[in-house]
């Protein structure tokens, strides 16, 4: 546990160089700084090691870095997604509040693979403190001369600035934060082209969330192999897991990948008060909802999850006990994807609203009986349609709360009142 | 580009590899429905109601923002197409009003089309829907947003084509709005293009407001005659009246787009003001006649007063800009049967003792592609919006650009060098840069210019005229102001010459070009339009002139034409005080759209039109005023049987190229100079009578601009009236210069 991202965790000052250094950091940019690693044994290391991006796709970080044209004479960049917004969601947070080193580290690494001499961390506007943190971070590294042009007389150059963002959700879609860092209103764009080829400004650019940067120097410095096997097939290392809602202890836990879900409830202090489980979301408040005997035999990696009929996503563990109203659950999500749809592209922006009303009108006890095929038929028109991945997000929990527990929606709509709470 | 071959629902189409799929599919007239695609606006791909099946992709993909690669099968009616296209068309609706039968765009709507194809008959939203308060943005636009579908095909007119970005999307989600950032309304001289953009009605045009529907109207193709351009219009009428006018596609000329002038002018057509009937002067009052009466009174009046004299000489002919080209032609024709030479169109040019002569010598579209623009005396986007347009698409391609002018301007694309001077120190600039340009080319030095200093910022004009690449020297319709406008033209010819740039001559606008290719300017012992003036002729033809607005000389030619003893036939199509006090009979003439022939733009392309609607009540189009006048006159070769004939005539006659001074003269007159500019939407009559285009900001300037340091010497502090307008201190403008933009009648009017 804590081999990676959270390494310096439980030591005194743990976000300072001091300790990062004390723990081997920045041992792989010195190297690279002396030459003594190739672009390509980085990225067949970061392919060995089966890291996949950590913000939600899980796209395997080694093959993204080798489709950018690192040759092309152009400015390039590396951007870090630190817009930590989906509900559930709280470990990169954490990452730059008690490790923000590994993740600049993580970055110039990047920026090195990529050619690219210029890189923007984007952090989420809410984020006030772990934003001061990676600043004082930032100040440091320029200070002990790790970041700056030629570093260290080599040829190698890497300017890294943090920028916050103004608390939009959908600011974490990729593309539209390269539209906000670009000082225009936050929309995601449509694709092709991939911000590999036309990103910020214009110019090639990765884009990769904190943690998979946070996850690289570590990585580096171990081994490929090592961190591979730290976890299971197909989904290589450890991860952080936020779990949330009705356990005991909430916390992030960087545990290896593969961990029965089991295990890390109780490492979260199993449910509050006695009461049993009767729902997980495990990867984000946009994967679908598994009910708590699914939950509980599954595993915690990419397949494992996957079987279970959800998807790891951030790794975002909502934990509902048996006190919770799945109708009123599902609303408030519905409320928060129509409230933080960017209203570009139509199936969104009219899709997120018509769910939500229809929601909210069974709260208010003025459900109709066909008002669950209207919210089926509503987000399976969503879904697939859309220019970004939000309207998919808030289509998904629609569909996985009504088939797991109809039951609940169609009492509501009968009797105008919830099934659990009277 | 690469040919490949695609599939699109099964037939195999060719394509170049990299268009995006509904190019291709417009190109093979394949139906694909969409709102936010614009073939001249940049790709957003928002309203999804494009999305078709391409075999392979796992989602559907939207048709507009698609490249097409080698062997792509696409289905645009599949299941899975259909599917994607009618989920859209419910997401559209559900917060559409749907109250087609009082909204504007009905009939006309492209939401309307689309959903009795995809739309579905009974709607499942039941949740209350969406209302936006609208906002005025200005006389020209109606807004109804909540019939808005965020499509923002407004939003990236503003930004990509106007240059101004007056339209943006405000909030998030379902709250995003579609609203000028501004409060004061929107403000381009195209902003009426954003009503045809707009699928919807939620921006319609306010002029034409609930006055009918677009399947009650004809639409027929016309020409504007407002600019140099001759944009290519549809006229739309409705029992013999214009009710509206939109932009027909011509890409050599205004591609998709039209000014606002070209657009919203067509109302001054119906405006009280018109002269209707003919009228005579008998015994110093006016009298309503018949047509015959007037015009036996006007060729008697013509036989009293000087051909039975046999003082033919005595006579002059006068026309605005707005005149056809036939019409041009037949009064030409009419004054040398009878043999005068003294014709005249150039009734605003200050200096006449030798012709504006510069050439023009680039198309519209090759404008697009130049390197570099160097632009003299000139606010091209409001006095020329669609050539500034073109200069515009260049500057974004990386063109530069440099000006010379008295004031600074309000361009829409970024100005390399800005250079503020007043108008007697134009000659000595461009005498600078052509010494510069000689000395680089080691070129001996005529005499005139040995003497001539030269600075940095001359010198950097004529680098970048003398660099690599294609450059044009426009000169703009401020030159006209100028005494040493003919030696500033002749300056021009040679720089381009030396410099192998294009030239644009923008000096005179409207139909003026017709007027130079049918000869309308004085022959061999003519006068001109001030020397007309000045020795007081006995008799006149002044075809649709208004004095306090057309000619330079205003006060002058108003004296001038109030002696005693001239007798003046006008020919008018709206009704004016001082017309009525100088003539002796008024003769009512169709106006634009009222009549056939033809307007010559800057490239000489000859474009002809039909009338739109019938003259109205007893106006009569004036070549057929003409040419009965001529046969009254009982002058022989008028025998047309329309104005294609007339207009035939023109074009297979031998045309005399001019003889041109070719002097330059560099010596200037001191003290403070004048520049007195129509305003952009007061350039001619029919303009001048569009209510609603007056109401707008650009309508509304009437202002004399002049530096602290000039008020001070002319004793004007801010709102004074100078010349019959309000003073504004502005540091924009040059030292020792006043420039004016009027856009009424004023008692002063242009001066010396």
């Amino acid at each position: 546990m804590n081999e990676v991202c959270f390494k310096t965790l439980d030591q005194k000052k743990s976000w300072s160089l001091k300790t990062y250094e004390a723990n081997g950091g920045y041992s792989v940019w010195r190297k690279i700084l002396k030459g003594e690693l190739t672009p390509d044994q980085i990225i067949d290391e970061l392919k060995t090691s089966g890291l996949r991006g950590r913000g939600g796709a899980g796209f395997p970080t080694g093959l993204k870095w080798s489709f950018m044209p690192r040759n092309a004479d152009v400015q390039k960049y590396v951007v870090c997604n630190s817009d930590e917004g989906e509900p559930g969601t709280c470990k990169d947070r954490d990452i730059l509040r008690y490790n923000p080193h590994s993740v600049i580290e993580g970055m110039a690494i990047g920026s090195f693979v990529m050619n690219a001499t210029k890189g923007y961390n984007y952090i989420r506007g809410e984020f006030m403190e772990p934003f001061y943190r990676f600043e004082g971070a930032l100040k440091e590294a320029y200070d002990a001369g790790l970041l700056g042009e030629n570093l260290d007389g080599s040829s190698v150059s890497f300017d890294l600035y943090a920028h916050l963002g103004a608390g939009a959700y959908i600011c974490g879609e990729e593309t539209a934060l390269l539209e906000s860092l670009e000082g225009k209103k936050g929309q995601p764009r449509f694709k092709p082209p991939f911000p590999a080829n036309i990103g910020l400004f214009g110019m090639p650019t990765t884009i990769n969330n904190t943690e998979s940067f946070a996850s690289v120097p570590e990585i580096l410095a171990q081994g490929g192999q090592w961190f591979a096997d730290i976890g299971v097939e197909n989904s290589g290392g450890c991860k952080l897991f936020s779990v949330t809602g009705h356990v005991n202890e909430p916390a992030n836990f960087e545990v290896p990948m593969g961990i029965p879900f089991k295990d890390l409830l109780e490492m979260a202090g199993g449910i509050r008060e006695g009461r049993t489980l009767k729902a997980v979301i495990p990867g984000g408040s946009s994967t679908p909802v598994l009910t708590a005997d699914a939950a509980m035999a599954m595993t915690m990696d990419y397949d494992g999850i996957e079987k279970a009929g959800s998807m790891l996503g951030a790794g975002s563990v909502i934990i509902m006990d048996d006190t919770t109203c799945m109708v009123e659950a599902l609303t408030r999500l519905a409320h928060f994807y129509y409230d933080e749809s960017c209203g570009q592209c139509t199936p969104c922006r009219e899709g997120t609203g018509w769910l939500y009303r229809v929601l909210k009108r069974i709260m208010d006890g003025n459900g109709k009986a066909d008002d669950i095929d209207l919210l089926l038929g509503v987000q399976d028109k969503i879904i697939g349609n859309t220019i970004c991945a939000l309207g998919d997000a808030a289509a998904m929990p629609v569909e996985s709360f009504l088939r797991n527990f109809r039951q609940e929606f169609e009492y509501y709509i009968e009797h105008g009142k919830s099934m659990v709470k009277g | 580009m690469a040919k490949i071959e695609i599939e699109i629902d099964g037939k195999l189409v060719n394509a170049r590899a990299g268009e995006m799929l509904i190019a291709v599919t417009d190109r093979e007239s394949i139906s694909v429905p969409r709102f936010c695609y614009h073939k001249k606006l940049s790709i957003s791909a928002n309203c999804r109601m494009c999305l078709v099946d391409v075999e392979g992709a796992p989602k559907p993909q939207p048709a507009c923002s698609t490249p097409i690669a080698d062997g792509m099968k696409i289905h645009t009616q599949n299941e899975k197409a259909k599917a994607s296209q009618k989920a859209v068309m419910e997401f559209l609706l559900i917060n559409h009003p749907l109250d087609c039968p009082i909204c504007d765009q009905g009939g006309e709507c492209e939401l309307q089309d689309v959903a009795m194809d995809y739309g579905s008959d009974v709607s499942r939203f039941t949740e209350g829907k969406r209302i936006v308060a609208d906002s005025d943005i200005g006389a020209l636009i109606q807004t109804d947003m909540t019939r808005c579908i965020h499509c923002t095909r407004c939003v990236r007119f503003g930004a990509e084509i106007a240059g101004i970005m007056e339209m943006g999307g405000t909030g998030r989600g379902e709250d995003m709005k579609i609203e000028p950032f501004l409060t004061e309304g929107i403000q381009s001289e195209l902003s009426g293009n954003m009503i045809d953009v707009c699928p919807v009605g939620a921006l319609t045009s306010k002029p034409f407001r609930y006055e009918l529907r677009s399947w009650q109207m004809n639409s027929m193709s016309n020409i504007a005659r407002h600019d140099l351009v001759g944009s290519n219009i549809y006229t739309q009428t409705y029992k013999g009246k214009v009710k509206r006018i939109v932009a027909r596609d011509n890409d050599d000329t205004n591609e998709t787009w039209i000014s606002d002038r070209d657009r919203f002018s067509y109302e001054g057509l119906a405006h009280e003001n018109r002269l209707l009937a003919p009228q005579i002067k008998v015994e110093g009052e006016w009298k309503e006649v018949e047509w015959n009466v007037a015009l036996d009174f006007a060729t008697r009046g013509l036989g009293n007063s000087v051909l039975n004299n046999h003082q033919s000489d005595q006579l002059g002919a006068l026309a605005s800009n707005t005149a056809t080209l036939e019409e041009f032609h037949l009064l030409q024709k009419i004054l040398r049967e009878l043999g005068s030479e003294n014709i005249d169109h150039r009734l605003n040019v200050k200096n006449l003792n030798s012709p504006i002569a510069l050439d023009s010598n680039v198309k519209l579209v090759n404008l697009e592609n130049m390197d570099h623009a160097l632009i003299i005396g000139s606010y091209t986007r409001l006095e020329q919006p669609m050539v500034n347009h073109r200069l515009r698409k260049a500057s974004l391609k990386g063109a530069t650009v440099d000006v010379i002018n008295a004031m600074e301007f309000d361009f829409n694309y970024s100005i390399n060098s800005e250079n503020i001077i007043a108008p007697n120190k134009v000659v000595a600039t461009l005498a600078g840069v052509l010494k510069v340009v000689l000395e680089s080319k080691q070129q001996e030095l005529p005499d005139y210019l040995t003497s001539v200093k030269t600075d940095d910022v001359i010198t950097e004009l004529a680098e970048k005229l003398l660099a690599e690449g294609q450059s044009v020297i426009v000169l703009g319709e401020h030159v006209i102001n100028n005494d040493s406008a003919a030696s500033i033209a002749n300056l021009i010819t040679n720089i381009a010459k030396q410099t192998k740039s294009s030239t644009l001559n923008l000096s005179a606008s409207g139909n003026s070009m017709a007027a130079n290719l049918s000869g309308f300017v004085p022959g061999k012992g003519g006068l001109d339009v001030n020397a007309m003036l000045e020795s007081e002729l006995k008799a006149y033809i002044l075809l649709d002139v208004y004095p306090h607005y057309d000619f330079h000389h205003s006060i002058k030619a108003i004296d001038a034409l109030n002696k005693d003893g001239a007798f003046i036939i006008s020919l008018n199509s709206f009704k004016d005080k001082d017309v009525a006090n100088y003539s002796d009979v008024m003769l009512p003439i169709s106006c634009f759209y009222e009549t056939s022939g033809s307007h010559v733009n800057i490239e000489g392309e000859i474009q002809s039109f039909t009338a739109s609607v019938s003259a109205p009540s007893d106006t009569k189009p004036a070549w057929k005023v003409l040419k009965v006048l001529a046969d009254l006159l009982e002058l022989p070769g008028f025998h047309y049987a329309d104005s294609a004939q007339v207009t035939s005539e023109i074009t297979h006659q031998s045309h005399k190229s001019h003889v041109h001074d070719e002097n330059i003269d560099l010596t200037t007159k001191q003290g403070i100079q004048i520049i007195w500019q129509k305003s952009p939407y007061a350039v001619d009559a029919l303009s001048r009578h569009a209510i609603s285009l007056q109401a707008t900001k650009i309508g509304q300037m009437n202002s004399a601009s002049m530096n602290k340091a000039t008020a001070k010497k002319l004793e004007m502090t801010q709102g004074d009236e100078y010349l019959g307008v309000p003073a504004i201190i502005s540091e924009t403008v040059a030292n020792n210069c006043v420039f004016v933009n009027a856009n009424r009648s004023t008692q002063a009017g242009g001066q010396s």
